[in-house]
This record gives C-alpha cells, sequence and structure tokens, in this order.
C-alpha cells in the first residue's frame, strides 16, 4: 500500500507583494505560439527502453519511497501544486524506440522524481513546489571552484573558470572586487605581448579565453583592472583572426565559428577598439577595411533550413551558437533592425520554442536532443534579444505590457533549474545524472535571473555622436512586475531566490558593462 | 628529475617552469609532475620556435597528458607541416586518440589541417566515422568535420545512401537529417554567399528531386509521426519548391482530423504549422486551439 506522502511546505509565504516576482497565473495560461502544448518537444520511446534495474531505482512500489508516483496523488491533495504539464510525460507517444527516444525517456524518468518535488528536497519546496535556492551550497561551490581549478584539462579554459565563477558569484549578489588583484594576477600570465590572452602561461592567444579575460577583468572592476590590457596588440591580434567570408577563428590557424565573432566584437565594443582593421590584417588582401565587413552577412548564412543558428553555414542548428549570433548582431545594431534584416525570425522563433521540453521544462541545444541546464542562458538568452527585435525601441520598462512578458514558459525553465539543477551539496548541473560545475553553475543561473528581470532596447539611433557600436550599451532592464488585473497570485519563486540581474549581451552585471564602456568610449587612440 | 631533465636529448634545454600568477593564482591547477615538467619544456622550445623531431614527441606526450590543450595542437600542426611529415602517419596516430576521447574537439580541426594537406583521401578514412557514430551518432564535430571532408573530396553522390543508413538505425538523428539536407541542397549553394533569409525558392535542385525528398521524408513521418526532425526538414522542402504547407494538408490530416478538436491537441507538429499558415486557415486553426 502506498503511503500517505504529506509535503510539508517550507517557507510557505503565501503572498509576496514585491514587484519582483514571476507572476504564476501568466506563466499558466500560456498555451499558444511558444508553449510546451504545442510547440514542445516529444517523446516516442516505449516504456520498455528503461532497464528495470533503472525504472526500480527511480519509482519504488513499496509505498514508503518518496519517489513513488502513487505519493504524488496525495500531494495534490494536502500538499505543493505541481501541475499536470511538469509531470506528466506527453499524451501521445510513438511506439517505434530508437536511441534518441531510449535518451529522452531515461531523461524525463530522472527528471519526474524532481518535478514532483519529492526526494531529498521535500523539506524545502514552497506551496508550488519548487524547491528554493541554495544559496549557500553554490557560493561555497564556487568559492572551491575558482580557488582550485584541480583538473588538468582545466589546464586548456583558466580563464574561463574566472568569468564562471565571477559571474555566478555576481549572480547571486556576493562581493567579487575582492578578487580583483589576483583576477590581474593570474590574467598577467596569460596575457600575450603580441595581443590577445591564452588560457595559461606559455599558451597562444585565444578569442575564448581572451572573452573570459576581458569579462572577468570587468566584472572586478577598479583601476587595475581594465587598464593591464594591452589594447593596441589586442586589436592588431584581432585583425589576424578576422577571414575573408566575415566570420573570425578562434585562434591564429585555428577553426571559425559563430563564438568567434561574438567573442571578438564582445571584446571590441566593449573596449571601444577602433573598428578598422589593423594594416596587418590579412582580410586587407580581400579588400576588407573594417572588423565590421561581411559580418552581418556572414552571420546570416549561418541561420539553417531549421530556423536556428548553426556553428558555421550548413551545420546543424545549436543553441549556443544561435545565442553568439543574435547576441553578435545586437552588438551591430538594434536588435529590431538587425535581427529582423539579417534572419529569418519568424523561423528561428519556431525552432526556439521547440527547445523547450515537456515535461523536464528545461532548453535542449538541438532538436531530439536532450535538456542540459547550460541552455538555460545559451537558448534562454536569446529569448529577450528576439522579444527586443520585436518590441522595437522601449523608452522604459512602464510601456511593457503583461502580454509581451514572455514567448517560452518560465515556470517550466524555473522548475527545471531549481528542481533539477541544484546539485545536493552545491553547485549546478546539467541534468540529475550529471555532477556540477562552474560552467553549468554560471549557465543555470543567469538563465534562472533572465526569467527574473526584463530587459529591453530603449535606443535612439544616433550614430554621429560617439562610439559608432553604441547600441549595445543602449539596454535597460526592470524587475519583472506582478499581473496588473488585480488578481494576486502566490508567485512561483521566493523573494529570497531573486538573482541580479546581468546585461543580456554581454552576460555580466549591468555595472560593470558602464564602467568599461565609461572608461574606454571617451577615449581617442589607445 | 624527470622524462626530459634527464635525458641526453633535451639537456641544452632550460625549461621555462610554470607560472601561475601571483602569490594567490585563481583557479590553480593540480599538475602532476610529469605534465608539469613537459609543459616547462615546451615553452622553452615554442619561445625558440624549435620545430624538431623531439619537439613533435613532445607534443604527442603532452596532447596524452591532455588533449583538450588547443596550444600543443596547433603547435604540432606547424612541425608536421614544416618538416613534411607523413600525414597519413598522424591521421592513423589521431584515430586512436579520436576513439579514447571521443568529446574531444581539438581533434578534429587538427585533422582537418592535416586532411586539407593530403591531396587523395585515405581509404580508411569514412571507415573511420563509423567507429566514431558508434559512440556518439551527432557529435557536432565530427559532423562538421564530415561536412568540410564532403566538400574537399566532394564526395555528395556516396553521402546520400550513407545518410540513410544512419536514419534507419535512428529516424530521428536530427545531425543526420542536417547532412541529408547538406548533401541534397546545400551542395548546390554557395556556403559563402547563400543564407535561408534571402533564398526561398532554389531553381537549381530538379523538381524530382524535391519530389523524392518530399516522399522519403513523409514515410520517415509515418514511421513516428511525433518525430520533428522530418517535418522541419519537409517545411525545408516545400520553401526550396516555392510553396507553402497548404498542399501537405492531406497527408497531415491522417495524424489529426481538423474538425476534431481533440486530435488537433494533440498533433503537436502539424498544428504549429497551421500557426505558419495565410490568415484565413490561421482563424480557423486558432478557433479550434
Amino acid at each position: 500500500m502506498p503511503s500517505t506522502l504529506k509535503i510539508k511546505p517550507k517557507r510557505r509565504k503565501a503572498i509576496h507583494k514585491s514587484k519582483s516576482r514571476v507572476p504564476l497565473k501568466q506563466l499558466h495560461r500560456r498555451d499558444g505560439y511558444g508553449s510546451l502544448t504545442s510547440c514542445g518537444k516529444n517523446y516516442m520511446a516505449s516504456d520498455t527502453a528503461i532497464g528495470e534495474d533503472e525504472q526500480e531505482e527511480l519509482i519504488s512500489r513499496d509505498g514508503t519511497d518518496p519517489l513513488s508516483l502513487e505519493a504524488t496523488f496525495d500531494q495534490r491533495q494536502g500538499g505543493p501544486q505541481v501541475p499536470d504539464l511538469y509531470t506528466t510525460p506527453p499524451p501521445i507517444k510513438d511506439s517505434l524506440t530508437t536511441d534518441t527516444s531510449i535518451s529522452q525517456d531515461n531523461t524525463v524518468q530522472q527528471c519526474l522524481p524532481h518535478l514532483f518535488a519529492s526526494g531529498k528536497s521535500l523539506l524545502s519546496v514552497n506551496a508550488h513546489g519548487v524547491p528554493s535556492l541554495e544559496r549557500e551550497g553554490h557560493v561555497d561551490f564556487l568559492h572551491d571552484a575558482i580557488e582550485n581549478a584541480r583538473y588538468i584539462p582545466y589546464d586548456a579554459v583558466r580563464p574561463w573558470v574566472l568569468y564562471w565563477s565571477l559571474t555566478a558569484f555576481s549572480l547571486l549578489g556576493e562581493n567579487v572586487e575582492t578578487y580583483q588583484q589576483r583576477v590581474v594576477e593570474t590574467l598577467s600570465v596569460c596575457q600575450n605581448l603580441s595581443g590577445g590572452f591564452g588560457a595559461g602561461h606559455g599558451q597562444l592567444s585565444h578569442v575564448a579565453t581572451s572573452y573570459a579575460a576581458v569579462l572577468s577583468l570587468a566584472i572586478v572592476g577598479g583601476s587595475e583592472s581594465l587598464d593591464m590590457i594591452g589594447r593596441r596588440a589586442l586589436w592588431r591580434w584581432l585583425g589576424q583572426l578576422k577571414q575573408s567570408d566575415g566570420g573570425f577563428s578562434m585562434c591564429v590557424g585555428g577553426e571559425e565559428d559563430v563564438r568567434g565573432a561574438y567573442c571578438s566584437m564582445t571584446i571590441i565594443s566593449l573596449l571601444a577598439l577602433p573598428l578598422e582593421l589593423p594594416p596587418n590584417a590579412p582580410t586587407r588582401a580581400h579588400g576588407f577595411t573594417s572588423f565590421l565587413d561581411g559580418l552581418p552577412e556572414y552571420l546570416s548564412r549561418c541561420q539553417t533550413f531549421e530556423g536556428g543558428i548553426s556553428g558555421r553555414p550548413q551545420s546543424e542548428a545549436h543553441g549556443a551558437y544561435a545565442f553568439c549570433a543574435l547576441a553578435c548582431l545586437c552588438i551591430l545594431g538594434p536588435p529590431h533592425e538587425m535581427l529582423r534584416k539579417y534572419l529569418d525570425l519568424p523561423l528561428l522563433i519556431s525552432w526556439l520554442s521547440s527547445r523547450q521540453h515537456a515535461p523536464e521544462g528545461g532548453f535542449s541545444g538541438r532538436t531530439n536532443k536532450l535538456v542540459d541546464g547550460c541552455y538555460s542562458h545559451w537558448v534562454g538568452g536569446c529569448w529577450p534579444l528576439i522579444e527586443a527585435a520585436i518590441k522595437g525601441s522601449q523608452p522604459s520598462a512602464l510601456t511593457i505590457t503583461p502580454k509581451f512578458g514572455s514567448l517560452y514558459n518560465q515556470e517550466g525553465l524555473i522548475r527545471y533549474i531549481l528542481s533539477c539543477c541544484q546539485a545536493d551539496d552545491g553547485g549546478m548541473r546539467d541534468k540529475p545524472s550529471t555532477y556540477p560545475d562552474a560552467y553549468h553553475t554560471c549557465y543555470t543561473l543567469a538563465g534562472l535571473s533572465s526569467t527574473q528581470y526584463f530587459s529591453y532596447y530603449n535606443g535612439t539611433r544616433n550614430a554621429e555622436a560617439g562610439y559608432p557600436l553604441d547600441s549595445a550599451f543602449q539596454w535597460g532592464f526592470s524587475k519583472k512586475s506582478p499581473q496588473r488585473d488585480g488578481n494576486e497570485e502566490e508567485e512561483l519563486v521566493d523573494a529570497e531566490d531573486m538573482l541580479v540581474s546581468l546585461h543580456p549581451i554581454y552576460v555580466i552585471p549591468w555595472g560593470a558593462v558602464e564602467r568599461s564602456h565609461g572608461l574606454f568610449s571617451q577615449k581617442t587612440g589607445f | 628529475m624527470g622524462k626530459y631533465s634527464d635525458s641526453e636529448e633535451w639537456e641544452h634545454i632550460i625549461p621555462i617552469p610554470q607560472d601561475d600568477g601571483g602569490p594567490n593564482p585563481l583557479a590553480a591547477i593540480a599538475y602532476t609532475e610529469e605534465y608539469s615538467e613537459a609543459m616547462s619544456y615546451l615553452r622553452a622550445v615554442m619561445a625558440k620556435n624549435e620545430k624538431s623531431d623531439r619537439v613533435l614527441g613532445l607534443t604527442e606526450d603532452i596532447i596524452q597528458m591532455n588533449p583538450a590543450h588547443y596550444t600543443v595542437w596547433l603547435y604540432r600542426a606547424d612541425i608536421l607541416l614544416e618538416l613534411q611529415k607523413n600525414l597519413v602517419q598522424e591521421l592513423e596516430w589521431l584515430n586512436t586518440i579520436a576513439i579514447r576521447h571521443h568529446k574531444n574537439f581539438q581533434i578534429w580541426h587538427h585533422r582537418q589541417v592535416i586532411m586539407s594537406h593530403i591531396p587523395t583521401m585515405p581509404s580508411s578514412e569514412l571507415s573511420f566515422f563509423a567507429r566514431m557514430f558508434a559512440k556518439d551518432a551527432k557529435n557536432y564535430h565530427v559532423w562538421s568535420y564530415r561536412q568540410w571532408l564532403v566538400r574537399r573530396f566532394s564526395l555528395w553522390d556516396s553521402e546520400l545512401p550513407y545518410v540513410e543508413s544512419l536514419l534507419q538505425s535512428d529516424v530521428r538523428n536530427n545531425s543526420a537529417w542536417n547532412h541529408r539536407w547538406f548533401v541534397v541542397f546545400a551542395r548546390h549553394t554557395n556556403p559563402e554567399k547563400h543564407s535561408i533569409k534571402n533564398d526561398d525558392a532554389d531553381s537549381r535542385v530538379e523538381p524530382e528531386t524535391l519530389e523524392r525528398e518530399i516522399e522519403y521524408t513523409k514515410a520517415a513521418i509515418l514511421m513516428a509521426p511525433q518525430n520533428q526532425s522530418p517535418w522541419n526538414y519537409l517545411r525545408g522542402v516545400l520553401r526550396k519548391q516555392g510553396k507553402g504547407l497548404e498542399g501537405m494538408k492531406g497527408f497531415a490530416e491522417q495524424f489529426a482530423d481538423l474538425e476534431k478538436e481533440d486530435e488537433v491537441r494533440v498533433a503537436m507538429h502539424w498544428t504549429s504549422w497551421l500557426i505558419c499558415m495565410p490568415k484565413s486557415k490561421k482563424r480557423n486553426c486558432q478557433a479550434r486551439h
């Protein structure tokens, strides 16, 4: 006989009136374009796809296990309310079993016990069955990560570990200024005299590690930080990455893909480097004179027949490359001009909508792949840019109406992040069966933050004044406001689980962007 | 004492020791003595730009310890090309590394650099893919490399049967569907010019080819109607054909009778198509939703 499971909601604060909360009603009733029900991914595997052992592990039938399916029945009577959408496999399944359907089915099975608000989080969920954010655990985890990267493969990504940790610390509201000196000292051995940052001492400059280094320096602030960057050498080195098809390679002699374009343009715009190609840039031979030459056209060619964006023209559409391409376009100009001009927006929105899975609620990176916490940012971060492209310039947050609140199901994403991505001992992960790391901690938290704030473009076209690439600096944000029809709803996430907001293009705190822009945009020359 | 410091071959090289940056470096790595020593020698020879057999051996040593190390891969490629080494032999060595570290992606760029200097494709190259795809049939970097290879050696004609064999084993493999698109349609477009935004109908594709693709895709949909990959593919083919989605109404209605509200609800991909249709039909769809 199944036991009666009583879930005691911790911190059942029924009424949070803070304007910062995500309005539940708004999230619930979305069922049109972009919802889980009409555009969501589907599951086709038969139940036999799951090994018997795994099933036993996940769904114990002895009635004493809080993970048991029966427990949810009682849960719905007295405990937290988790809507069926997040606890029930899709209504129809194809009978054909393949590797893809087996993996998908296994993923749903490993997520369900977490989404049911059961198991370890039994006593730490709110009235909606959403677990609280384990701040202290995540902070401890990040301290450990930034102090000690440990494994030798990290030797190729050390500046990234700094960026992921510092960004995640910032999201959690931790003071990162204390790291200033150590960040400068650590990155000083990564910087090459010939321009750019490598992953470590004696390593070749790479645009991904340079991106991570520049952003880390911007985050910690301080006069020494950004001043340590050899901007003239960096500019010259970036000139060697520019390719004749308009894109950028990752390093001299390295591969070319959309990351190269986004990382390069992030560095160039944030440090206000000249847009003119340095005299030694190889693509001057092809008639290029500017870093911008052929760039939006190149990004346009990376959109695939599916509507998503691939790493290079004709590869498979992928969420991480989609963010890089959209963010890069938004550095080049206002979102409503650039995205509409260079992309088939309806096709992109259609593909992006399909990245959200039900019942998991999280995003996958490609068609028929699995949810992964990191796409909370890579895919989740595309939505504010798309929304800005649809809305156009907004003079202030006040003009944003609730019905334009979101094009995806935010409740689903929030549930996936807080229920499935938090590791028991701190840190965030891809999915329940994986270990946490700094990368996933950074990008799942960034995704969670993006559900808590609106980002909007508020620029007025004025190319004559100031630095020519000014669009990325003309964004604003505000906390999401509750429903305006007077109907107070209980909020999905508790007030203490609010995170700090990040800039939607540079993915660092707003203040860090302003500081850097303020420092360099008025400079003439180096 | 170590492998290099004890070796006569390396006695004139003064290693450049690791500098983690300051007294309290961040994200410091627990290097093994072997790795730390090898890297110290690599820094020293790279500073002198030495390209020799012994450095080639050193890069191999470091790659075995850390295949994610992009600097070593780039330097190794430079040495191989400058010393005019046997590149086919390099590919064989790469196979062992790739199989062991199948998630590593530095390998694939290196392989592409090496292969771009080999005039005819070694016959073993394609069978190597089978081994990689057996481990992960959706490996993004392996697929990107394969596309490059197909273009470089004009392997277009043998690709379609290969894609079909992969779809046969997993009709939901979206990477294989993307590759099918690449082989059938992208082959006729210039990746340096073509964009979806500006090119809907494509006259260079034979009408018979479009028909064949539509029939193939419809058959795939019938195998598993909830599989989104062929629906996306079919939509792409119809765009190439310059026709809308309406022509597929008859085919799609077998999955959901639009007159019955409950059925419309569950035929996910077909109903999401309806949203994209012209206004009159759209209204119809929304009314029933």
